[in-house]
């Protein structure tokens, strides 16, 4: 068998393979340009600014506003404004615990996209998944065309339900079914959302190596007003690695029943002055 | 730098929040606007999520020691800083700077490691100009 007879077999090799996957090779070949044809986010990442008091990309990529900024204060409901108060008031007595701190749920969304460490951005014609090194926070975004299911079938998830859709080179989708206040919070400065929070998201890369993802978060419970918000990441250095994030590896900050988080020394004893 | 805690410096120059911003838990515990400055060696170094610890023992003028623990950020975020496992040995002598607890506690947050090859390491280390 000659080169080109040999090229010809693998051809068949693999179109017969492909049929037997269940993948009509007209599929596939058309799977594969419209993988080509989306964005290159490829590689790893890390948030260059923003938070939730952007509320636009250039705003992102200035200096965190003073904790005292309108900017940092959400246009809460009366109901809303009450439970932000009170968290302001455990914030100040040490008494406002992190749920993430127990090491065994994820951040959720839309807070995935405000932690430290790496992320990355997987881009697939049918889906694409937003991913947090500091996690475990895994955010699936469906691009195929279906909707979200019908209320019977939607329950809160910590990282809800996402569907979307690609505007040339931006994706975009709308995300539901969110755990919210009691489960989750957004900032450590006692920003939280309820569990009617929807979310209108848009990322796209605005350089070659920024992305910028501006959200729209709406909540008929806890906002008067839809909120925009703004983050950016820089792409990491070419071949940089991300790695597990095994968070109760070594967790030597567990937090009381009243709220308080502690410090253990290495054997875990508690060495915090307890009153 | 003389080892001991008469070395402890309380300095209340401006901290950027950015030093505390990457643990994973609440930082009340520590003094934000307030740093100290203790040498002393090297007694564990744990390489551990989701922080790494430098346990430091910590001579004091009467001959006595006090151990010190200091967190770090997650071996995630300090290997990209040029951190290795193998950056910190039981015995090295090292200097820390970190934002220590409310309390008095001998724990802090840390801020600069001061390797004994001259070399500077931690979020301090990076903000300098």
């Amino acid at each position: 068998m000659n080169a080109s007879e040999n090229r010809g077999a693998t051809v068949r090799v693999l179109l017969l393979a492909g049929t037997l996957m269940g993948c009509a090779p007209g599929a596939v070949a058309q799977s594969s340009e419209r993988a080509a044809a989306l964005p290159d986010w490829s590689g790893a990442w890390t948030r260059a600014s923003g938070g939730f008091w952007e509320t636009t990309p250039e705003q992102a990529l200035e200096p965190p506003p003073p904790p005292d900024s309108p900017r940092r204060h959400p246009p809460y409901s009366p109901k809303f404004e009450a439970i932000y108060r009170d968290n302001l008031a455990h914030i100040a007595a040490d008494r406002f615990p992190d749920p993430i701190s127990i090491c065994g749920t994820p951040a959720g969304w839309p807070r995935m996209l405000a932690l430290p460490d790496a992320y990355e951005f997987v881009v697939r014609p049918e889906q694409t998944w937003l991913l947090s090194e500091n996690g475990p926070n895994t955010v699936r975004v469906y691009t195929d065309g279906r909707e979200h299911p019908a209320p019977e079938d939607l329950w809160a998830t910590y990282t809800g339900n996402n569907v979307g859709h690609w505007e040339n080179d931006t994706l975009v989708f709308h995300s539901v079914g969110l755990k919210g206040v009691g489960s989750t919070i957004l900032a450590r400065s006692g920003v939280v959302m309820s569990d009617k929070l929807e979310t209108t998201t848009r990322i796209r890369l605005a350089a070659p190596d920024r992305l910028v993802v501006t959200l729209v978060l709406e909540d008929p419970e806890a906002l008067t007003r839809p909120w925009p918000v703004a983050f950016t990441y820089t792409r990491l250095p070419a071949g940089s690695t991300v790695y597990d994030y095994a968070c109760a590896e070594n967790n030597r900050n567990p937090v009381t029943s009243d709220g308080r988080t502690l410090t253990l020394d290495p054997s875990g004893r508690v060495i915090d002055k307890l009153p | 730098m003389n080892r001991s805690l008469a070395s402890l410096v309380l300095s209340l120059a401006g901290i950027s929040a950015s030093a505390i911003s990457f643990a994973h838990h609440s930082t009340s515990m520590f003094e934000p606007e307030k740093r100290v400055t203790l040498t002393g060696n090297v007694k564990e170094f744990q390489w551990t999520n989701p922080h790494a610890w430098i346990q430091v023992t910590v001579k004091t003028p009467d001959g006595a020691s006090t151990d010190w623990s200091f967190e770090c950020g997650s071996p995630n975020t300090l290997s990209r800083q040029g951190w290795k496992p193998s950056t910190l040995k039981p015995g090295d002598e090292i200097t820390v700077v970190a934002n220590p607890m409310k309390d008095g506690t001998s724990a802090g947050l840390m801020y600069t490691v001061a390797l004994a090859d001259g070399r500077m390491l931690g979020p301090g280390a990076l903000a300098a100009p």
